[in-house]
């Protein structure tokens, strides 16, 4: 019969008591330094294996023994039936801690790849029409604070290609409640970007650039196919729950490192939100009898604009802005997709 | 095994946790937190805890952790709801964020006391349970009053708020029936707090000075108004940022952690034990260097590592010195702690550790 040494503590003084367990029938005796007690086994709660440090068997009334003789107590264990855990078993070896090490960065991966874009989803279509308007403006008085400025281009020209573009029909039926607004883009040059509240931003160099206004129309529907997906607030949110995961798990390391990830997120999606809206925009121009290659050749002098911009003086970046300005990495791709059409 | 120590004896802490096996632990059940969307970290969390308590002793009889993760998986649901709250309403408008803010910050004293209410009646030596009274006035007092008079008055008060803290925590403690004192005064923090003012401001005359000579040296030969002068100067600028942060944070975070815990520990006593703590600063630097690196290179992996060698480091450069015998604790009135203790468990562990 297996003999353990213990220290016994009844939960109401720190008073340590030497005692030796034992095992009778189906109870387990605890005897010595003036403790004499028969606890049934099923009444007690024996603690994980945790290393070196010692095993806990507590008793139901709050009193516990502390054993650091593991051999021992694992041959009484043993003989009165107690077996550890399914987790203990798969923390006890090095092969289950490497397929967890998979398990992990799988789960990650694919929570990363698919999990957030859909919660992200999920959220932005929850989000009050109210909230979104006040995101919106304060975004758009940001914008108009330091990067933009008023447009130049006369106001009856903004109309004409505001009606021109809303007589259009749109894909869905009803479209994305949305406003176009005239901004001189200044540094940020030709460029159009839709705000999460619906307000599509044209910048004066855009219209400029623009040989035939079905070109101006093209990057309108666009937009408003990114509208209509919620595309910048569904980055948004990504951007704020990759920021907040990775701050908890780096913690105490960096705070500085955490805003990487949201950084590489953001180009990462773009690119599928890009054919998305690629995609709005072709039907809705189709729909509507202009050719979706309106907006290839547009595409085409963005990049050779941004392209030379970029080669030229200072060699300053055009995306500023991330998620909102994001560059257009695949172009190529994305004209021979619309040309296909 | 019954330790009776006549005369006054400084006994150490021991610290028995080992890298490899708490990875094991730690692997496997981030595993099952990630397989069940989150809800099993609330377990994980327990057993990790549970890990470093039960692998940390005193004159031959180690810690142990009773948290109950039903009440910690509730816990941590209210905390991130109130998180994604704060961040929602900050990316919707910057009024709206600074009013989540402020209420964050009133409600913040009163999480704090519960956790540590939490934490103690959670936390048990020789079978008897650690326990917090602090109570929730003295909370916001302690956490929300007197940081407020440190902002107000430039952190020229600051020492003292992060005196009134410690206080508030070190005195409401007690283990069984006896309470905590601490006796470190605003005088001590008020050194530290100088001396660190005193290097910050070393720190940024030597970038400056420096900055300036590169600067000074990158721009020679070049014209004024020259885009190679603005990069010359945008350098400058950089360099001294970059470098005031990292010197800040790699030097000057680690003195700063090993001068207040000494100060703290120090200062702490048990009923007639009194506490020592004596962390290095160099220590510390070169753990916490060499844990960032681990974890940089391993993206992550050596973080189970890292808890390890700095708990151990933490741990086996504190002791108490006894003044007779530890079995003379008794348990407070056994009611009134399992009662408390069902009560905060009930309530929120938020996990807020200082």
């Amino acid at each position: 019969m297996p003999m353990v040494s213990a220290d016994y503590y009844d939960g109401k003084s720190a008073r340590a008591h030497s005692v030796r367990l034992s095992l009778s029938a189906d109870a387990l005796l605890v005897q010595g330094d003036g403790i004499d007690r028969r606890e049934p086994l099923h009444t007690l709660h024996v603690s994980e294996p945790m290393g070196a440090a010692p095993r806990l068997i507590k008793f139901a009334d709050g009193a516990h023994c502390e054993v650091r003789d593991h051999a021992a107590l694992a041959a009484l264990l043993e003989a009165g039936g107690h077996r550890d855990g399914w987790v203990v078993r798969l923390q006890s070896r090095w092969g289950w801690a490497l397929a967890a090490v998979i398990i992990a960065v799988a789960g990650g991966a694919a929570g990363y790849r698919w999990g957030l874009p859909a919660v992200s989803e999920w959220i932005a279509f929850k989000l009050p029409d109210k909230a979104l308007a006040q995101m919106g403006q304060s975004t758009l008085a940001f914008l108009d604070e330091g990067v933009l400025s008023p447009s130049s281009l006369p106001a009856a020209r903004q109309h004409s290609l505001s009606n021109a573009f809303e007589k259009l029909a749109v894909p869905d039926g009803m479209g994305a409640g949305h406003e176009i607004v005239f901004r001189n883009g200044r540094a940020i040059g030709a460029n159009a970007f839709a705000l999460p509240d619906g307000t599509i931003v044209v910048t004066d160099q855009l219209v400029s650039l623009a040989r035939h206004d079905e070109e101006i129309i093209a990057v309108l529907a666009h937009e408003l196919g990114h509208l209509s997906r919620r595309h910048s607030l569904r980055m948004l949110i990504q951007g704020s729950i990759v920021g907040f995961v990775a701050a908890w798990y780096l913690g105490d390391v960096s705070n500085v490192a955490a805003g990487l990830p949201t950084v590489m997120l953001q180009a990462r999606y773009s690119r599928d939100h890009e054919r998305e809206a690629d995609e709005y925009a072709a039907a809705m121009l189709k729909a509507n009898g202009i050719s979706p290659s309106r907006l290839a050749d547009m595409l085409e002098k963005l990049e050779q604009a941004h392209a030379s911009k970029k080669s030229g003086e200072d060699g300053e970046q055009t995306d500023v802005f991330g998620g909102y300005l994001a560059s257009h990495p695949a172009t190529s791709e994305r004209i021979k997709a619309l040309e296909r059409d | 095994m019954s330790q009776n120590f006549g005369t006054a004896q400084a006994v150490g802490f021991r610290f028995s946790g080992r890298g490899g096996e708490y990875f094991r632990i730690w692997i496997v059940n981030l595993a099952l937190s990630i397989l069940t969307l989150g809800i099993y970290s609330a377990w994980a969390k327990v057993r990790r805890l549970q890990y470093f308590y039960r692998n940390t002793s005193f004159a031959g009889s180690s810690f142990d952790y009773h948290g109950d993760p039903k009440a910690i998986l509730k816990g941590r649901i209210a905390a991130v709801l109130l998180l994604v709250l704060y961040n929602v309403a900050g990316n919707l408008d910057p009024t709206l964020g600074l009013g989540a803010f402020a209420v964050l910050m009133l409600v913040f004293p009163w999480l704090v006391q519960r956790s540590l209410r939490f934490k103690l009646h959670n936390s048990s030596y020789r079978g008897l349970r650690f326990g917090f009274d602090g109570t929730v006035g003295g909370a916001y007092k302690a956490f929300l009053m007197w940081p407020t008079i440190g902002y107000l008055t430039l952190g020229l008060l600051m020492p003292v708020a992060h005196q009134r803290i410690k206080a508030y925590q070190h005195r409401n403690s007690r283990y069984g029936s006896e309470a905590f004192r601490f006796t470190a005064g605003e005088g001590g923090f008020f050194g530290i707090y100088l001396k660190l003012l005193g290097m910050l401001i070393l720190l940024i005359v030597a970038l400056v000075a420096v900055g300036v000579g590169l600067g000074w040296f990158a721009s020679l030969g070049v014209q004024d108004g020259d885009p190679e002068q603005q990069a010359a100067l945008v350098g400058m600028i950089l360099f001294a940022v970059l470098g005031f942060y990292i010197v800040a944070f790699l030097f000057l975070g680690p003195w700063f952690s090993a001068r207040i815990q000494n100060l703290v520990w120090n200062g702490t006593a048990l009923g007639p034990h009194g506490c020592s703590s004596n962390v290095r600063a160099r220590d510390l630097f070169r753990i916490y260097l060499t844990n960032f690196i681990g974890i940089v290179l391993t993206l992550g992996l050596f973080k189970p590592f890292a808890d390890i060698r700095l708990a151990r480091y933490r741990m086996e450069h504190m002791a108490v010195t006894l003044q007779g015998s530890l079995d003379e604790f008794v348990a407070a009135q056994q009611q009134g702690v399992s009662a408390a203790g069902e009560e905060a468990a009930d309530l929120f562990d938020f996990d807020i550790s200082f």
